[in-house]
């Protein structure tokens, strides 16, 4: 169906929220979200984005699915392992909301290439699991003015924050250049609270209600649990965006 | 001068809490810097991506003052 011609009852349970209504309703489904990487954390954000009827979601993906994955890629079920994310993913959630738009994309996100791939888009959701990648995209995000929602996770621990520099830090501002030294254990739990959040905090953007998390890192410890939300700051020296005004 | 450091996690095996069972107590000699004081405790700072502490995220190299609450974050992964 055309974007244009949304049929909104399937969003009456949303309209009603302060600032929705069926003009945000529209200003959702002419949005197009870029999701880089569709796995724990997209499996989660992406589901909230199509049910919200974000229009157009970009689904990047080189990955195929592993039997490893089954514990928190919820958009995969056992006969998916060896099948290529991103197609499966798009037709996960095509099959969930048929009135929106989404396009796999099964390329690399490289420091070469990532500036191409998410440029149109209205928002980049960072649902990606290795730093080296989350950089290329943070400096893409940072040339193309494109903010960026940040989420990663490991164990019971969620870190998430709205991206947008020069009004807020970039990831290069504060997050560690030192990869974990042994791949974290991740059940299923931690990067689909953490997705949800980063389609909330998407959501808010698409329609300009509320207020995201600029400048704000929020820290999700399951463990105890509690909910943190601290200042990050731009740090001067930031290689990736140091002098950006 | 004392403060305390909190984590959650595999972490907290390495940290070796006794205040309770997130957080241990430290005394420390001057005005160290996180990274200094993690390598008195024996804790690889690799194992430590930054941390936050009175409202803010802090680096490494971030000077705690007496009886500050310092919660050590892990290097975070994806899905």
């Amino acid at each position: 169906m055309p974007r244009s011609k949304m049929e909104f009852g399937r969003y009456l349970r949303q309209l009603e929220l302060n600032g929705w209504g069926k003009e945000g309703q529209k200003r959702l489904g002419a949005a197009h979200v870029f999701m880089a990487g569709v796995g724990g954390l997209g499996s989660s954000a992406g589901i909230y984005l199509a049910a919200a009827g974000v229009g157009k979601i970009t689904v990047c993906d080189s990955d195929r699915v592993e039997l490893s994955n089954l514990n928190r890629q919820t958009l995969y079920g056992l006969a998916d392992v060896g099948m290529p994310k991103a197609f499966l993913a798009a037709k996960r959630l095509k099959e969930f909301n048929p009135q929106i738009e989404v396009v796999p994309n099964m390329a690399e996100i490289d420091h070469g290439g990532a500036k191409k791939l998410i440029e149109g888009a209205d928002l980049v959701l960072d649902c990606l699991d290795n730093l080296e990648t989350r950089i290329a995209v943070n400096r893409a995000s940072i040339a193309t003015g494109i903010p960026m929602i940040f989420a990663a996770c490991s164990e019971l621990t969620g870190h998430l924050s709205f991206l947008h520099p020069p009004e807020t830090p970039c990831l290069e501002c504060f997050v560690s250049r030192t990869p974990p030294a042994v791949e974290p254990p991740i059940p299923g739990v931690t990067p689909g609270t953490m997705g949800a959040l980063q389609a909330m905090e998407a959501i808010k953007y698409l329609l300009g209600v509320g207020e995201n998390l600029t400048g704000r890192l929020l820290i999700l410890e399951g463990m105890e649990p509690r909910i943190d939300v601290v200042d990050i700051e731009r740090d001067p020296d930031c290689p990736a965006c140091r002098g950006l005004r | 001068m004392v403060i305390y450091l909190r984590s959650g996690g595999k972490l907290r095996d390495r940290l070796k809490p006794d205040v309770d069972i997130y957080t241990r107590k430290v005394e420390v000699e001057g005005t160290p810097t996180l990274k200094e004081i993690l390598e008195q405790l024996g804790i690889p700072d690799g194992l430590v991506a930054f941390a936050f502490a009175d409202g803010k995220v802090r680096r490494l190299n971030y000077r705690p003052a007496e009886g500050d609450v310092v919660t050590l974050q892990p290097p975070v992964s994806g899905g």
